[in-house]
């Protein structure tokens, strides 16, 4: 696991101060106090979906804090020559870069982008969270989803910012309009070298009424002119946050600084999504670190996360919106100025 | 070409990167320099320096340069034969010789082969400890040593690291302030904050106490210290943002200034309040 190194005198010293009555933390926070986490979404232009977040970055500073990127590219994929599958697939990949670890090797470096590459993936390409509108022309073309997120620097509870910044990417992501095309035969046409000569059309015509296969003969699919860049990815309210629940015996703590992550022995991550209509869900559990915990503390423990989660969930939608706000308002001005 | 270009009476030039500092005719392009057109360039912001015809820039954020006699706070890297190596935040580790620490038993005792078997009880792997710049090898490492009692291993406290610059030479480096907390400056910009020690628990030259000197263990540390400690850290995590340099002068003002205004210990580090500390501690010594 990533931690830097600390004395035994400095992990005591931080072990002691959690667990006194009340109970301080190095930067006088409480418990479930979060630090500032800032957040931006539309970052990269090229991407369908993108957004940089940062929790605990210094005032007046440069650097510091956690700060993580996340971007969504769409590909389109041919689900009939077996590359990719039908309704479209998700595929999540995290890097980690080694300015944000320096005191690790480039081979405990890619370990640790694979730990994260597999819990993000995992977690966010369950049939549970699919979204509908992967879905280009049923059984030929579909859209790979690629989310792509690179830890640029890590202060502590990197976990969270992933799945607040994939969240974020996701959120962002704008699934273009495709309108499916059909080659068909000029009527009339009986010699089979004019069969070649193909005409595009767009409407589905003779089709009579008795017919009742339906089968779709699109083959291809056209980009139309659209006033935005496409609709929404859906399942927006969907995807998962993750919070990460810093257990010290009897008690937790959240977003740990990076001291604070190398002198507790378990962190228990939970992944969570809200859906409106139905109850929360719990998308991915984790326990990461040397300690043990007694399966009856975890019951309460997934509780109390909850609850943490969904307001969690709550704060970032709100800013989600906020930032959809100021980006159309940017985009209006924009037009204005032309 | 003149040297007036290059140095300015009184205070030192600051240049940005891209900035024109001189002829390259006239004069020869040190570190943080570069030649183009015939000109001298920064490239990197800092401030101008000149060696007869050799013109450098040093850098202002950049790792810490040592100079013999320094106090630097630094952490255990490596454990070596007869050698601890130290991270103090230069550009090479430090050096700490086994020949260089106060033994237990005697601080003009013989080392033996028994204490370089039992270096770990001494120092191990991530041990914070201070110590003096006590020479520089031939490759520009420096060579520390611990043989004061001031020096040693740290415990009852926390560090925090701002940049080097920020820590101007002082008189004494360790400060205590009124609220029970020492504070440790290290030249290299670590700075160790910790719960108050006595003088005279300190022990004298003669009753060298090893237990004392080399124990990771704790004290018992109280919610008001714990709670100062905490606040004394933001409020140099906040000026070391607003890139003041922290003298004990500046530190006892702001904490006064912070005690005075009741601020609570993460309110601090809030962007307004952080605003008004410095702005308090600027317009005053103005």
């Amino acid at each position: 696991m990533a931690s830097i190194s600390l004395s035994k005198s400095e992990k005591s010293y931080i072990q002691t101060s959690l667990l006194s009555t009340p109970p301080l933390r190095g930067d006088g926070r409480s418990l479930l106090d979060y630090r500032t986490i800032a957040l931006e979404t539309g970052i990269a232009p090229l991407a369908n979906g993108s957004a940089r977040l940062n929790i605990g970055k210094p005032t007046h500073e440069g650097g510091g804090g956690t700060e993580v990127l996340g971007a969504v590219k769409l590909e389109v994929e041919d689900v009939e020559n077996g590359d990719g599958v039908d309704g479209g697939r998700i595929v999540c990949s995290v890097s980690c870069s080694p300015a944000a670890y320096p005191h690790l090797s480039s081979n405990a470096l890619d370990d640790l982008s694979y730990d994260m590459t597999t819990l993000l993936n995992q977690t966010l390409s369950h049939p549970s969270l699919h979204p509908p509108n992967l879905c280009i022309l049923p059984k030929k073309k579909s859209w790979c989803l690629n989310l792509d997120v690179i830890v640029l620097s890590d202060s502590g509870n990197v976990y969270d910012a992933l799945f607040m910044a994939a969240r974020a990417a996701l959120w962002d992501t704008k699934v273009p309009i495709t309108r499916a095309v059909e080659y068909q035969a000029k009527r009339g046409g009986k010699n089979p070298q004019e069969n070649t000569d193909v005409d595009m059309d767009t409407e589905t015509e003779q089709q009579s009424g008795f017919d009742t296969r339906h089968i779709s003969r699109a083959v291809d699919f056209e980009l139309p002119d659209y006033w935005d860049e496409g609709e929404t990815l859906a399942g927006q309210d969907l995807w998962p946050v993750c919070v990460t629940l810093n257990i010290m015996p009897p008690t937790y703590y959240l977003d740990a600084t990076p001291q604070e992550e190398a002198s507790t022995p378990l962190r228990l991550l939970l992944a969570m999504s809200f859906p409106k209509s139905a109850s929360s869900r719990l998308q991915a559990t984790r326990l990461l670190g040397p300690g043990e915990i007694e399966l009856s503390q975890i019951k309460r423990l997934i509780q109390e996360g909850e609850k943490h989660g969904r307001e969690l969930y709550s704060a970032l939608e709100a800013k989600l919106r906020e930032e959809d706000v100021r980006r159309n308002q940017k985009a209006r001005d924009k037009f204005v100025l032309r | 070409m003149d040297l007036a270009e290059v140095e300015y009476d009184g205070g030192a030039r600051l240049t940005c990167p891209g900035d024109y500092i001189t002829s390259s005719q006239a004069f020869m392009r040190g570190h943080g320099t570069y030649v183009e057109n015939d000109q001298v360039i920064a490239s990197v912001a800092g401030t101008v320096e000149r060696v007869n015809k050799l013109v450098t820039v040093r850098a202002i954020r950049t790792r810490y340069s040592p100079e013999v006699g320094d106090l630097v706070v630094g952490r255990i890297t490596e454990v070596q034969p007869k050698r601890w190596k130290v991270d103090a935040n230069s550009r090479q580790d430090a050096v700490l010789m086994l020949s260089s620490v106060n033994l237990p038993g005697g601080v003009q005792r013989r080392k033996l082969e028994s204490d370089e078997l039992q270096m770990r009880t001494f120092f191990e792997e991530g041990d914070l400890l201070v110590a003096e710049v006590q020479a520089f090898f031939s490759d520009g490492a420096m060579s520390l040593h611990t043989r004061s009692l001031k020096y040693g291993k740290l415990r009852n406290g926390q560090l925090i690291a701002v940049p080097p610059i920020l820590v101007r030479r002082l008189k004494s480096h360790f400060i205590t302030l009124p609220c029970g907390v020492d504070l440790i400056l290290g030249l290299n910009g670590y700075i160790w904050v910790s719960k108050h020690v006595k003088d005279n628990d300190q022990e004298g030259e003669e009753g060298f106490d090893a237990e004392a000197v080399y124990s990771s263990q704790n004290d018992d540390i109280d919610e008001a210290t714990r709670s100062a400690i905490s606040s004394v850290t933001n409020i140099i995590r906040v000026l070391a943002a607003h890139f003041v340099p922290l003298t004990d002068a500046i530190l006892l003002e702001a904490y006064a200034w912070v005690m005075d205004q009741e601020i609570g210990t993460k309110d601090i580090l809030q962007e307004e309040t952080s605003d008004f500390l410095v702005a308090a501690l600027t317009s005053s010594r103005e």
